[in-house]
């Protein structure tokens, strides 16, 4: 009698240790569906409801912004925008680039728009509508002008330099480049006050070694947040005058400029997500931990 | 920018919202029907769009110039037209000149630019103290000296690591792997930014949000 309930009372307590056991292992083991489900449902929450996460500016983005505003440019300068993006990232590079371009018009610059996506007159058209109360008051063509998609990664980017009629005969609309006001006497390197790249890939990496290394030209970067790593390092050697990483970077740069986008709108967002993702590492880790602990007993 | 209302705009707008459940309903369910007719679409219209934008930039950079006499534009067009001598087994050994060309401009190109933005301001900036006297910039500065160094150390592949090059391969070997995790979370905090933007357009068409 005694014999046997002993022996009930250990298989309870091993049953029960297993099933704790079990409980926690199983977190390693959570259907990656519900998890995406939680997400993707817990995005849209801050839409409909902010939460207003504080967002401080980052140095990066204070020089980026410097850079493009007050006495760093001056009434007619000229300028690259490189729409080194499409369409799936405009979530993370078209806020920033958008208050770049509000800053540059607002200081008087000509701005040349040109881009390596075959996307690229979707996003040029985007720009039109996310600033469209700044292209009101220029004029195509004298103000601006749109030269389209171009493709040759490093090269092209070198002989732009040398020549940028020779890439873009005509702009976008196949008017001939001689014809467009805005780019006479504009002919290399020499005739461009500054460059802004926007980009999911290296775009930045050939105007630094082709365009800021051999002539000096002021450059900044608006990457993706996994450019972060390779950008920042160019921004504390010098090479870039500013750099704005992601989403954040381009809530940073509306708020510098004053007028709250689509980024700010977006980061509260972004801030559950990655939370999201903190805690489901935490989890997963648990889990796997457990695990490893039940397999040495 | 404000909800659209012209008919092709709103139609536009619910096409993308319908095929984006499409897209999600991999993740969220399982691979199914619509998913796969959406993946399909997506790469055909991808791939159309890539070939007009292409023909076009080769006819508006190579061929109209060539036609308004521009006679040399004609060098590019065969080097060009070489590269498909890649699907003709007897005769893909043409397709290597271009390939040569486009390569050993790329070198020359790189390696011309390379040396002064990517190795002398890198090295200048990683060997420069800070100027000010904050323990913060003083720690990065050390970090970075002491992670670069071990790193370097870490692929000196031909000495075995042991003895004194052992300790510093192995922290080396860690400042590796903190990097590199740094890059990959860059890159998951990417894509669920992606996601967010996607969203931000689910909820938009539904007009629940502002457009």
């Amino acid at each position: 009698m005694a014999l046997e309930h002993y022996w009930v009372k250990s298989v309870d307590s091993t049953r029960e240790a297993a099933s704790k056991m079990s409980a926690l292992s199983k977190l390693a083991d959570i259907d990656r569906r519900v998890f995406y489900w939680i997400l993707f449902i817990a995005l849209m929450v801050p839409f409909l409801s902010p939460i207003g996460f504080p967002i401080t500016i980052a140095p990066n983005t204070q020089d980026l912004y410097d850079g493009m505003t007050g006495d760093q440019v001056d009434e007619g300068e000229v300028w690259i925008i490189n729409f080194g993006y499409g369409v799936s990232a405009w979530s993370e590079c078209h806020p920033a680039v958008t208050v770049c371009t509000k800053a540059l018009f607002r200081e008087g610059a000509k701005i040349i728009f040109i881009g390596p996506h075959y996307d690229v007159e979707l996003t040029y058209n985007k720009l039109q509508d996310t600033c469209r109360e700044d292209f009101a008051t220029k004029e195509y063509g004298v103000d601006y002008v749109f030269l389209g998609y171009f493709t040759g990664g490093e090269s092209v980017v070198a002989q732009l330099a040398s020549d940028i009629a020779s890439v873009f005969p005509q702009d976008h609309f196949g008017t001939p480049i001689s014809e467009i006001p805005m780019m006479d006497g504009v002919e290399d390197v020499h005739s461009i006050d500054g460059v802004l790249s926007s980009d999911t890939g290296d775009y930045g990496g050939h105007f630094m070694t082709q365009w800021q290394g051999p002539y000096g030209t002021k450059l900044a970067e608006v990457g993706i947040a996994m450019n972060g790593s390779t950008d920042l390092p160019r921004w504390q050697a010098g090479n870039f005058f500013g750099v704005s990483v992601g989403s954040r970077g381009g809530a940073e740069l509306e708020l510098l400029i004053g007028e709250l986008g689509e980024a700010t709108t977006a980061m509260d967002s972004i801030s559950v997500s990655h939370l999201l993702l903190v805690i489901a590492i935490i989890i997963g880790n648990l889990g796997t931990i457990t695990e490893k602990l039940g397999g040495k007993e | 920018m404000a909800y659209p209302t012209a008919t092709l705009d709103v139609i536009g707008l619910w096409v993308g919202w319908f095929l984006m459940l499409m897209i999600y309903s991999y993740p969220l369910y399982k691979e199914n029907v619509a998913y796969r007719a959406a993946e399909h679409m997506f790469i055909g219209v991808t791939l159309a769009i890539t070939i007009i934008t292409n023909f076009s930039n080769v006819m508006r950079m190579c061929i109209t110039p060539m036609l308004q006499g521009n006679i040399l534009m004609i060098v590019p067009l065969v080097l060009g037209l070489l590269m498909f001598t890649m699907l003709i087994p007897e005769y893909r050994w043409l397709s290597r000149y271009p390939v040569a060309l486009l390569v050993g401009a790329g070198f020359g190109l790189g390696i011309r630019g390379t040396i002064k933005p990517n190795l002398q301001d890198a090295i200048i900036d990683t060997i420069t103290a800070p100027t000010g006297g904050a323990m913060i910039d003083w720690f990065n500065y050390l970090y970075v000296a002491v992670g670069l160094v071990c790193s370097i150390m870490y692929f000196m592949l031909t000495f075995e690591h042991s003895g004194a090059l052992k300790a510093p391969t192995r922290i080396g070997r860690l400042f590796i792997m903190v990097g590199l995790g740094a890059y990959f979370g860059n890159t998951v905090l990417f894509r669920f930014t992606m996601l967010t933007g996607r969203a931000q357009y689910f909820l938009q068409v539904l007009k629940l949000i502002p457009m």
